[in-house]
């Protein structure tokens, strides 16, 4: 980056802070558009929490009968430690999955294969995750590629289909690109002579992994679980699909809740649960990885 | 040094199998689109475009595509403006309260779209807009407005600093350099925001499904479908879907990609 | 009545609590080459900023030909800048970049063509019209920079470090250049550098400036043999600075109490008496080297420590029994006849006149 004179680099501009016709028409717009459409519903979702539903007409109201009765329901609590449990285990299997697909385009492919394989990556990211669900539907399927392969060697049928199985492949399919993107980027950024050192001085491969790199490596590991973690606690594509809804998970539940049952209010209290729930993981994460970093570079 | 190799091997064919993995129902998506059976497996059947020709012949099918194609066109752009705006605020300005205002805008993304669908179903009803294309925009735009602002900013922070000011310092008003400085330095990261917000609008069913009513849009005829019975047309449809998104996302890559390149040099 | 170009009245200048320049009072004429000098965070760039607009005083005047410029937008000035960074548009081609402030200016296209064109002819870069910024050499990048704020014709142009990522082979040219240009063209320049050589080479005076403050100004040859304070002294040249006491004086002649030794120098209409603290301050070029001990009254026994080259010219440093440092510049030529060594204990001397005298607080 060139151009950094004495002025910039004291953040010395004195019209950094000029408020006029020109700067907040940059700034304004989008203010009453969070406000209109993200701040507005959301908020407008808590104090749903509160309201009544009388023959099935939701009613302004201020009461506490929605959080009691879900919190009194054992079917609530259930399907809470369930979709905790299991986005838990998504995670830390993506993290295992990933790891040595991300350390091997980390540390043993040219630059230039990184690149195209992040770009790749990049791809199913951003497509239809609906589709990619309903196609490893018919893939996982009782009589479906897998099975029909499997059963050239006299093996299966498997049921995968309806299980947690399903539902994991499910979670994968949404989180893995993003993972392997996530943590490749956080190793290659890691300074090669340090591992060369490490290496210079004897130490074994698996030692090189456990206290160089994933040490080195802790903010975007725990930046990428928490993505991860986040992704799965919220999606009911593959919960539904794959994994046969009879475990329903917190977003099935607000899929019922709104959809068949009308009851918008109970909805909303599980919804707040899932976002309290969410901000406490990220915060703890985002706090212990930043926290963690710090004491490497102190020692 | 073979035992080196050995590993390397191994890594490779590990890395290979994790591809085949994620590229697996991309592919499978596309290949029985034009198989037969009525449950495609392996062997495959005969080569068919029979549920091409149906979903062809399907109107419903034809208004969900002409939605889709009007929300997400609508959506790229008020995503994009209000992307490149908060972007160049937060390049240009230090005020007060930027942390909460950044967080207003880079929020949306890391909740669940089962919960914003649930609220923007909620407020928009309560606000009398719900069951248009209308809803389904403005909740897309503040979906997908933090990917724009992420691919503009990054090449904000690629300007030289001082390019601004000497436009000023060549008589160029704060909005001559607007037009002729910073939007032409930030086109090609406009273009990829075009795209990929495009490509997020286009795929997204969850809060499309809650909010769109009778206006229903491509994934949630998908997501009707696949509640029923299984019916290969899903994959005919998926393709299509899958060769629109993919080209917005690797347009959107090749220009930021050239960018990038250019910056380096 | 005639005014000067610019002038700076009382200026002060904070960012927050911190204070960038303070208290500047200084005129720039038409034609004059000015440069301002400092270490980097003097100040010296923000003083550029406010001439350009880009930042304005939180007190006190600037004035161009008499009119108060302190809340005159950038765009709606005529001061245009080199930048350090260059600041070319990427974007644009040559030819483009230089008909920006044109275009900004409402200037028909026709006349923008021809003017940019004349302007990369005069910079011996007109070939280069059509290329691509990014294709260009550092030299050619400086050329057509110069192009796109000389093609207003502007009665001021700003420079702001715009050799500092050039090759010396390369400076030494644009030098040559600018000067040329500045003479020819009669514009005033105000050039900001950090480095003494351009500064001294190009302007015909120079405002040195230290933590935004203005320590002096004046002409190169003044700032260079009588430096209004210590820190111009240091900042300033290879200058031999030492300090002691007044002890006795005799017909325009003072006589001082050093660390080590005992010397004269000549009271030029200066207030000195007996008991005051000076700084002795003798430049390196006007040292005289010897081998064997020199009949002068100021001499010094030293042992010498290094040698620097600087093209044809050596610095020597050395050491005086007490641990003073001194420094004799010389031509390289003369140097080599000598056939002197490391370690080995040389003569300085100097003459009473070519001595500069500082009175410490």
């Amino acid at each position: 980056m060139g151009g950094f004179n004495t002025a910039l680099f004291f953040d010395m501009k004195s019209n950094r802070e000029t408020i006029n016709l020109y700067s907040l028409t940059f700034r304004v717009p989008i203010i009453f558009w969070q406000l209109l459409f993200f701040v507005g519903p959301v908020l407008f979702m808590v104090a749903m929490s509160f309201f009544l539903v009388k023959n099935y007409r939701m009613t302004e109201a201020f009461e506490f009968i929605n959080w009691t009765k879900m919190f009194s329901k054992n079917y609530f609590w259930d399907s809470y430690w369930f979709t905790l449990i299991i986005a838990f285990i998504s995670t830390l299997l993506t993290m295992v999955i990933a790891f040595p697909a991300s350390f091997t385009l980390a540390f043993r492919v040219s630059e230039n294969f990184r690149r195209w394989a992040i770009f790749l990556l990049i791809i199913p990211f951003f497509t239809s995750y609906l589709v990619r669900t309903f196609s490893w539907y018919v893939i996982l399927a009782e009589k479906g590629v897998i099975n029909a392969l499997l059963s050239y060697i006299n093996l299966g049928p498997f049921i995968m289909l309806n299980t947690h199985i399903g539902t994991l492949v499910g979670y994968m399919t949404l989180t893995l690109p993003l993972v392997i993107i996530l943590q490749t980027v956080t190793m290659a950024n890691i300074d090669k002579n340090l591992i060369e050192a490490a290496f210079n001085l004897g130490c074994k491969p698996y030692l090189i992994i456990q206290r160089v790199i994933i040490p080195l490596s802790k903010t975007g590991f725990i930046i990428a679980a928490v993505f991860c973690f986040i992704l799965s606690f919220g999606d009911f594509v593959a919960p539904f699909y794959l994994g046969g809804s009879q475990e329903p998970t917190l977003p099935i539940l607000i899929l019922d809740t709104t959809k068949s049952g009308q009851q918008w209010p109970r909805a909303a209290v599980v919804a707040i649960v899932m976002m309290v729930t969410l901000f406490a993981i990220a915060f703890i994460g985002i706090m212990t990885a930043y926290s963690k970093s710090f004491k490497n570079d102190k020692r | 040094m073979t035992k080196d190799k050995f590993y390397n091997l191994i890594l490779k064919f590990y890395l290979f199998f994790i591809f085949v993995f994620i590229f697996t129902p991309i592919a499978f998506s596309i290949i029985f689109s034009f198989n037969s059976q009525r449950f495609p497996t392996i062997p495959l059947g005969n080569f068919s475009i029979e549920w091409y020709i149906k979903i062809f012949n399907d109107a419903e099918i034809w208004q969900a595509a002409i939605n889709s194609v009007v929300v997400s066109s609508i959506t790229c752009l008020i995503a994009t403006f209000l992307g490149f705006c908060t972007a160049y605020s937060d390049y240009r300005y230090r005020f007060k309260f930027k942390g909460i205002y950044l967080a207003l805008v880079l929020l949306p993304p890391t909740i669940p779209l089962i919960i914003l669908a649930l609220a923007m179903l909620a407020w928009l009803s309560k606000i009398g807009m719900s069951g248009q294309l209308w809803s389904i925009i403005c909740a897309h735009s503040v979906l997908t407005a933090p990917f724009a602002m992420a691919i503009i900013r990054l090449r904000l922070n690629q300007m030289d600093p001082d390019l601004e000011a000497a436009s000023w310092n060549l008589g160029g008003s704060e909005w001559d350099t607007m037009r002729n400085v910073i939007l032409p330095y930030c086109r090609p990261a406009i273009i990829s925001s075009l795209c990929l917000t495009a490509a997020v609008s286009f795929d997204e069913f969850a809060i499309s499904w809650f909010v769109s009513g009778l206006n229903k849009t491509v994934p949630v005829i998908i997501l009707e479908i696949v509640q029923g019975n299984i019916d290969p047309q899903v994959n005919a449809i998926g393709t299509f879907v899958f060769f629109t998104s993919i080209t917005l996302v690797i347009t959107a890559q090749i220009f930021f990609l050239t960018w990038q390149m250019k910056g380096k040099k | 009545m005639t005014y000067p170009l610019v002038s700076f009245k009382n200026v002060t200048k904070n960012f927050g609590k911190m204070n960038a320049v303070t208290n500047l009072n200084f005129e720039i004429d038409k034609g004059e080459f000015l440069a301002i000098m400092g270490p980097s965070g003097c100040g010296k760039t923000t003083t550029l900023r406010m001439l350009a607009g880009l930042e304005n005083p939180s007190s006190g005047e600037i004035r161009f030909n008499n009119r108060l410029m302190n809340n005159v937008k950038p765009h709606e000035r005529d001061t245009p800048l080199v930048w350090q960074s260059l600041a070319l548009f990427p974007f644009l081609n040559v030819q483009e970049n230089v008909e920006f402030g044109l275009k900004m200016r409402g200037v028909s296209s026709k006349t923008r063509q021809k003017k940019s064109l004349e302007w990369l002819e005069k910079l011996e870069v007109r070939e280069l019209a059509k290329r691509d910024i990014s294709t260009l050499s550092g030299g050619q990048k400086q050329r057509v920079a110069l192009a796109r704020s000389l093609v207003m014709e502007p009665e001021i142009l700003l420079l702001d470090e715009p050799l500092s990522a050039l090759d010396a082979h390369l400076v030494i040219r644009m030098q040559a250049v600018l000067t040329q240009l500045q003479k020819e063209l009669g514009i005033t320049f105000v050039y900001v550098t950090h480095s003494q050589s351009e500064a001294f080479a190009m302007a015909n005076r120079v405002i040195i400036m230290n933590v935004g403050e203005i320590s002096q100004i004046g002409k190169p040859k003044d700032i260079y043999r009588s430096p209004a304070n210590q820190f111009v002294a240091e900042f300033v040249g290879r200058n031999n600075i030492l300090s002691g006491k007044v002890y006795d004086i005799k017909s325009k002649i003072a006589f001082i109490k050093t660390n080590s030794g005992n010397y004269n120098f000549e009271i030029i209409d200066k207030n000195i008496e007996l008991g005051h603290t000076l700084n002795y301050i003798i430049s390196a070029d006007l040292m005289n080297f010897s081998l064997v001990k020199p009949k002068n009254s100021n001499i010094v026994n030293c042992k010498l420590i290094s040698e620097e080259y600087i093209g044809s010219m050596v610095t020597l440093f050395l050491e005086s029994v007490d641990g003073t440092e001194f420094k004799i510049q010389m031509q390289e030529r003369e140097y080599s006849k000598l056939n002197i060594q490391n370690g080995e204990k040389y003569w300085l001397s100097w003459s009473k006149k070519n001595v500069h005298t500082l009175k410490k607080d």
